[in-house]
């Protein structure tokens, strides 16, 4: 909870904290409004702190005060005028006059804002303009005073009538008022836009957590689920290899002739019993792949052989469909460090697929090329070849049919498990759904990729590209 | 709630709460409206290009006791509109004391109650319940038509713990005795809890006459607490743990 303890303490001083005037007005900034001030009442002005500190002077030396300062006496009536100027004890908001040994005025201002004094302006010195002549009591001070000169000195000093100086006296406290409270309003502005977002981003982390939390238990949970499937796909598969066993048997007449029409029958059972068995081998393989248990028997080994072998097993289904399947092998393909098995059922299913939702007269293309591996995913768009083209070689196995094609929003959900772009489509051409997740997770384990791009004029190309081992490049 | 023993100052944060649009910046409106300058500063208010309320307002009160007491105190509202959660929030931190202010309107029952349930939860996230802030309840805008009758408002608060007021704040109407409400229960709360009659020489009552006072009222406290329509005046006592 430290993010909202410092929340909290940035809201309490919204609502409880004394400002500064240091804090809400500029010092440079004031010194030029004050400049201002000056040109226009001709007094001298002077801004402190509630701590007494110097904030902002406009106040040219006097040269009554230069001469003054050469006399000791005089020198100290005038510091003692000061301190008494400044230290005087003021009523919130409220004003008082000091008088100077000189005959002048200062006018000390409580600056006072939310009840409370923050700090304190000074007119003056200035001389009343009522008074013609400096006090006697001035050049009684000290005998080397000359009463031809402080009465030169008194006349240069500024002169202000009483009235006059009170007026601008309210006018620079109505003027600091409005900056005071125009500088507390922005102070406080960017005290909530912080808070808020300190208290947005508290939130955040904590809907964080709380996602990450339940990520960690759905990946848990879907951790469990794969042991189960590996579990239950291994106990079932015991007993359906009995079944079909003798079921073969009974077919075959090893337990006596059938009459035809109970041997159809068997036969079906077998057939059926052959197909639960796939589907239980795709689970098993899937759940092996997901916990990643799958062993792979790498082996350098020629690709060619492979595509021509599937090319070959599939030859009869393909025709049957009335689909013409064409086999490309580059020649001098480099070998692949790959396990022949699962490569030959990463095509074989591809290709199974491909005849699968290739209409009659259609064509399925199985291709296999040497390129180079991309850094780059296979929903990039292209750009920055230059960067993430590596240099290592790749085989790259291209399945393409002339079906109805898989719309792009789609080519990245049908590698998940059970996913089937139509589920009608799964009554119409068969299948689990589970072909292509595999095929993914098989070509992930050897370190390729997988993606679906279009076959020109219609149908979708399955591009399988897995890199050769990199002692295989010198 | 802060107290400065050196100057003698003790100030408290009240909060208007409520739903967008029912009226809690009229309210302040109206208060510093009737409150004599000398107790007030100007209104704050931080609001959008649209006149809505962004952070929150903030009228600053003051009063000086005869003793040379002075009580602050620093009225907020927060933003009504259900996207500032978060700044509702930090307004709420170190409240002493809630307003909420109600829509009278029949169609805004569902409005006022999600706001209720909302200030529920931001008290709750702050360690609060609402059995531990004193809070007082305004059914604002009493002139509009369709609006939920007297008696059935009267009748829901006989029955409810939070002191309840009808007011027509644009007018001034039942802002003060809303206001007086709050503050009876919340100073009442903050003196059980910090003993501040004894230990600073404040009095609940003189106090609670200046305020009415200086918010230009001419009735007696009693008289504005008791303009309540239902609910208990009762200040919360903290709860002794055995």
């Amino acid at each position: 909870m430290t993010h909202a303890g410092e929340a909290i303490r940035s809201t309490d001083e919204i609502a409880f904290g004394a400002v500064r005037l240091e804090e809400l007005v500029d010092r440079a900034a004031l010194t030029e409004m004050l400049e201002s001030f000056h040109a226009l009442f001709e007094v001298p002005i002077r801004v402190f702190s509630a701590e007494g500190k110097l904030l902002a002077e406009v106040a040219p030396p006097l040269e009554m005060y230069t001469y003054l300062g050469h006399f000791r006496p005089a020198r100290e009536a005038v510091q003692q005028v000061v301190q008494a100027v400044k230290h005087r004890s003021l009523e919130a908001g409220g004003e008082a006059a000091e008088r100077c040994v000189t005959g002048a005025r200062y006018r000390v201002l409580s600056i006072t804002y939310d009840s409370r004094e923050l700090g304190r302006a000074i007119l003056g010195p200035f001389v009343p303009a009522e008074l013609a002549q400096p006090p006697e009591a001035l050049a009684a001070l000290d005998p080397g005073l000359d009463p031809v000169e402080l009465a030169r000195l008194f006349a240069a000093m500024p002169h202000a009538r009483d009235e006059r100086i009170a007026a601008a006296a309210r006018h620079l406290l109505r003027t600091l008022d409005l900056i005071l409270f125009s500088g507390h309003k922005a102070l406080l502005t960017s005290n909530m836009h912080l808070a808020s977002v300190r208290e947005s981003y508290r939130e955040l982390e904590d809907k964080n957590a709380k996602l990450q939390e339940a990520f960690d238990r759905l990946k848990e949970l879907d951790r469990l689920k794969s042991n189960f499937l590996a579990t239950v796909s291994h106990e079932l598969r015991t007993p359906l290899t009995s079944i079909i066993g003798y079921s073969e048997m009974l077919y075959e007449g090893i337990a006596g002739e059938m009459p035809n029409e109970q041997r159809e029958f068997v036969g079906t059972i077998r057939e059926k019993g052959e197909q639960l068995l796939e589907l239980i081998k795709g689970l098993l393989d899937l759940s092996k792949l997901e916990s990643g248990t799958m062993s792979l028997t790498k082996a350098n080994l020629d690709v060619g052989p492979i595509v021509a072998d599937v090319a070959q097993t599939l030859t009869p289904t393909a025709r049957k469909k009335g689909v013409s399947l064409a086999v490309s092998v580059d020649e001098a393909l480099p070998r692949l460090w790959a396990d022949a098995a699962r490569l030959r059922q990463v095509l074989l299913n591809l290709t199974e697929n491909a005849i699968k939702f290739t209409p009659a007269g259609g064509v399925v293309t199985l291709s296999a090329r040497v390129t180079l591996m991309s850094a780059a995913r296979g929903d990039d768009d292209g750009g920055g070849m230059v960067l993430l083209q590596s240099r290592r070689p790749a085989i790259e196995l291209r399945v393409a049919d002339t079906g109805i094609g898989i719309p792009p929003e789609e080519r990245g959900r049908v590698f998940d498990a059970f996913y089937q772009v139509d589920s009608s489509s799964t009554r119409e051409a068969g299948g689990t759904g589970l072909g292509l997740s595999i095929v993914k997770r098989l070509v992930e384990g050897h370190d390729g990729t997988v993606s679906i791009t279009d076959n020109q004029p219609r149908g979708a190309v399955f591009v399988v590209s897995i890199p050769c081992r990199r002692a295989t490049i010198s | 709630m802060q107290l400065d023993f050196a100057a003698r100052e003790l100030t408290i944060k009240l909060v208007y709460y409520g739903p967008a649009l029912s009226g809690k910046t009229s309210n302040l409106q109206a208060l510093h409206r009737l409150a004599d300058p000398g107790s007030t500063g100007r209104l704050m208010t931080l609001e959008t290009r649209d006149d809505r309320t962004l952070f929150f307002d903030l009228l600053p009160l003051t009063f000086k006791s005869a003793g040379g007491l002075s009580i602050r105190l620093k009225v907020f509202t927060v933003p009504g509109q259900v996207i500032h959660a978060s700044t509702r929030r930090l307004v709420l931190q170190g409240a002493d004391g809630v307003a909420f202010i109600a829509d009278s309107r029949a169609t805004e029952t569902d409005h006022n109650a999600e706001s209720f349930m909302d200030l529920k939860e931001n008290l709750k996230a702050h360690g609060l319940s609402l059995r531990q802030m004193p809070l007082v309840i305004q059914f604002n805008k009493r002139d509009l038509s369709g609006i939920r009758s007297d008696e059935e408002i009267a009748g829901l608060a006989a029955q409810g713990r939070e002191p309840t007021y009808l007011a027509i704040a644009t007018r001034g109407q039942g802002v003060v005795e809303t206001f007086i409400g709050l503050l009876h229960l919340t100073y009442g709360a903050l003196d059980a809890e910090h003993d501040l009659g004894k230990k600073f020489g404040f009095d609940a009552d003189e106090l609670l006459a200046q305020v009415a006072r200086g918010l230009g009222s001419e009735r007696l406290v009693a008289e504005l607490l008791a303009a309540c329509v239902g609910g208990a005046l009762d200040v919360l006592r903290p709860e002794v743990s055995s």
